[in-house]
């Protein structure tokens, strides 16, 4: 140690003042982890004390906050930040439980290959990588072998595991954007993590059937381009947030007499929140529509669906659904704007409906983007006199109508409840 | 509250729990209060201490007699139960108002009581008060004593590829930081080693800290915070022919006059200090344009010395050299000449204003 010697009576107040130093190892810990990692490291040159305090940290968060570069260069950028990652690395010591870099300058370099390894070396619980730009980064194989993992995600990244790979024990939420993987390697993932309780799929490639069997699942969050989707022991699943992204072909999606929609509840016995999302109505209408499902969706609390009021096979879909939904308690529906009124194919669909259907509960309803079209105001009125106890329905037309029409018609419609309130939102 | 002030209190209906802080003062608290702290909980139902004064529980060294007092309100406050989530935040936020020794010590105290969300929130409360500040500042906030060495404390002077000038004030610091190393190495053997040590820390800390061109801000005062702004001003006309220059270094076949101008420009290992040569060849041959942190503070006696060669280098500087270098760079690169010069002019008054704020620190 440095033999600079301050006056004595100096040297004790500054040991009294400094309470801050002689924190415990864990509570500084605890301070630092709430620190840019930028602002965590530059501790160090604080005094002798806190030369090293930093390097154990737990969590490593590398993204643009905490780095931010004033050079313009892609190779200088590229070349700091992985500096800053393999210093930071290297001078740390103790386990790593939080590992998440995501910068807007970081393209899939191999550099990541080794921090993977790095990390795989370490109980590593959170790891997060968001490769911003550039092609898919293949994700190295040793972090296959994390095997205390709870929570993963990934962006632009491809999976290849290696064969001895068997599933993550402890993930519990998994969240994938923007990947690659083969259609047996998505399946056998998705099986091989048994806790497995959140899931999030966006714009994916290489599968296109989604098979989810997670006996654990609670959430399930997917929008991309996919053929087909089945359920096995998803008993949990409680919210769900589905999103197809193309319509072409989705109506040969389904095989002759046999039923998307019912496939689809067949295994979502306690499903609380439902939103469906670009074109996936689409393909729940496709094959053979059923009045109601099997079961009513009983927990059903809240309803979002993507629709065209125009389309008879959606409309049709629409309505077993909300048949099958008698406790619901918020009704959302988002009409989709781009489809051309096709005529007259759905007039009166929604007619007298009430008579079968009634929502005990619902409270809430928000319309959007309808252009006031028959079949939607009728679809108004439906559901208008099957709630008895809406609260408030909240209309926000399409930007190109004719508002007043629309309003002189909706101030007419019949309520079956008293407290209802239509609120009519300017486009 | 003292003992004194304790005594006042006649326990009558409610259950008290005896609390004894390490400097043998003893008081009784309210017994659901008392019990919010799971360490006395915890030594309440495991050893059924606490029951009166003869039996008071004895609380960890840490929890000194006017933390104690603030603990329990803190306790008094959130034990009670059905208080919004607004409310307690409100009190939260006023609780934690005060200088920072004391919330250094509350930390401390609610840490060795296992008051976690105590913990929780004067954690987040200290690392509010770092948060973006320099290191001089947090020092003076936290009175850290200020015990390491100049030499720990200097940054790597990150040699520019295409400044010459720098490139010679660089070395001329190196020899300087060589000696000031010799003279620590005869007061103590060990210094060497911890310096090797030392300097990847500091390494890296300029690495971060060159990131968004603030300097590491050992220490910071208006004149240089000053230069800083006069220097982000050119930065936008001098960065464009850095990059310039930089691609033609990186992408040009490396002929034999381009060599010889490395070697110029290049300090010499020989003369570097073993720390000097390692950052310059390991970080910062196309890494670093940001010289704006040549502000640590150095040794009085070792300063008035440096300052003098500083001086005669400006002058040096300010005669002769923007012609040598024209001539140095002509050397290498006929093809350079346009962003260099452009450069040089920039880079010139880099120089100047840098040597001028020298005799600030």
């Amino acid at each position: 140690m440095k033999h600079r010697e301050p006056p004595k009576s100096l040297c004790q107040t500054q040991a009294e003042l400094d309470k801050f130093s002689n924190l415990p190892g864990h509570v500084i810990d605890q301070i630092l982890s709430q620190l840019s990692i930028r602002d965590a490291v530059r501790t160090s040159v604080l005094s002798t004390k806190w030369r090293y305090k930093w390097t154990t940290i737990p969590n490593l968060v590398f993204d643009n906050q905490c780095l931010t570069f004033t050079s313009q260069d892609q190779t200088v950028i590229k070349n700091k930040l992985v500096n800053v990652i393999d210093h930071v690395l290297l001078l740390h010591t103790g386990p790593i439980y939080k590992f998440k870099l995501s910068h807007r300058d970081l393209i899939g370099i191999t550099d990541i290959d080794k921090w993977i390894l790095h990390l795989s070396r370490s109980p590593i619980r959170e790891f997060v990588l968001e490769i911003w730009k550039g092609q898919r980064y293949k994700l190295h194989s040793s972090l296959f072998s994390c095997q205390d993992l709870i929570h993963l995600e990934l962006f632009n990244c491809l999976l290849r595991p290696p064969a001895t790979f068997r599933g993550f024990k402890n993930l519990k939420s998994l969240d994938l954007q923007h990947v690659t993987m083969a259609q047996e390697v998505f399946e056998s993932l998705i099986s091989s993590c048994p806790l497995l309780e959140r899931l999030t799929l966006m714009n994916f490639d290489g599968f296109t059937h989604l098979n989810i069997d997670a006996p654990r699942l609670l959430f399930f969050d997917v929008g991309g381009y996919f053929d087909d989707i089945t359920f096995t022991n998803t008993f949990n699943l409680a919210l769900i947030s589905i999103g197809l992204y193309a319509d072409e072909k989705v109506e040969r999606r389904s095989a002759r007499n046999s039923s998307n929609l019912l496939k689809f509840f067949a295994h979502l016995p306690n499903i609380r929140r439902l939103e469906i999302q670009s074109y996936f109505l689409k393909y729940l209408a496709a094959g053979d529509v059923p009045g109601r499902l099997l079961y009513p969706c009983t927990d059903l609390g809240y309803l979002s669906i993507r629709i065209n009021l125009d389309d008879f096979a959606e409309n049709s879909a629409a309505l077993c659904l909300l048949r099958s939904s008698p406790n619901l308690q918020e009704l959302e529906i988002l009409a989709r704007p781009e489809e051309p009124s096709s005529g007259a194919t759905c007039l009166s669909f929604w007619e007298g409906e009430q008579k079968y259907c009634k929502f005990s509960q619902l409270r809430l309803v928000k319309i959007y983007g309808v252009s006031g079209i028959k079949t939607e105001l009728e679809f108004i009125r439906f559901v208008l006199l099957a709630s008895p106890v809406l609260e408030k329905m909240i209309i926000k037309p399409a930007p190109v109508n004719e508002g007043m029409e629309m309003v002189k018609e909706l101030l007419r419609f019949r309520r079956a409840s008293v407290q209802a309130e239509i609120v009519y939102v300017d486009p | 509250m003292s003992e004194g002030a304790m005594a006042v209190v006649k326990p009558e209906m409610k259950s008290y729990i005896w609390l004894q802080t390490v400097d043998g003062s003893i008081q009784q608290v309210e017994e659901e209060v008392a019990m919010f702290c799971p360490m006395i909980c915890r030594e309440v139902l495991q050893t059924g201490m606490g029951s009166s004064k003869n039996y008071a529980i004895l609380l960890p060294q840490r929890v000194n007699p006017s933390i104690l007092g603030l603990i329990l309100d803190y306790c008094r406050f959130h034990q009670i139960p059905g208080r919004s989530n607004k409310e307690r935040k409100t009190f939260d936020e006023k609780f934690i108002r005060m200088d920072t020794k004391r919330l250094c010590e509350l930390t401390s105290a609610a840490d060795s009581l296992q008051l976690k969300p105590l913990v929780d929130l004067t954690s987040r409360a200290l690392a509010r008060i770092i948060e973006g500040k320099t290191p001089e500042e947090i020092r003076e906030t936290f009175h850290l004593p200020d015990d390491l060495t100049e030499e720990e404390k200097l940054e790597p002077l990150r040699n520019i590829t295409d400044d010459p000038r720098i490139r010679l004030l660089n070395r001329l610091y190196a020899r300087k930081r060589k000696e000031l190393k010799e003279r620590e190495k005869l007061k103590n053997a060990e210094v060497e080693e911890e310096q090797v040590d030392d300097r990847s820390v500091d390494d890296l800390l300029s690495f971060i800290n060159g990131g968004d061109g603030d300097t590491k801000g050992v220490k910071t005062s208006k004149n240089k915070k000053k230069n800083r702004r006069r220097k982000e001003q050119r930065d936008s006309s001098s960065n464009k022919a850095d990059e310039n220059l930089q691609n033609e270094v990186d992408t040009a076949p490396l002929t034999q006059n381009n060599a010889e101008v490395n070697d110029i420009l290049v300090a010499t290992p020989s003369k570097a200090s073993k720390v000097q040569d390692f950052s310059g060849c390991a970080f910062s041959q196309k890494l670093e344009f940001d010289d704006s942190f040549i502000d640590d503070d150095l040794d009085p006696a070792m300063k008035e010395e440096l300052d003098r060669e500083v001086e005669d280098f400006a002058r040096r500087l300010n005669s002769g050299w923007p012609e040598r270098m024209q001539e140095i760079l002509s050397l290498g690169q006929e093809r350079k000449l346009i962003p260099s010069s452009m450069n040089g002019n920039s880079s010139s008054r880099k120089c100047i204003s840098m040597l001028s704020s020298v005799p600030f620190l």
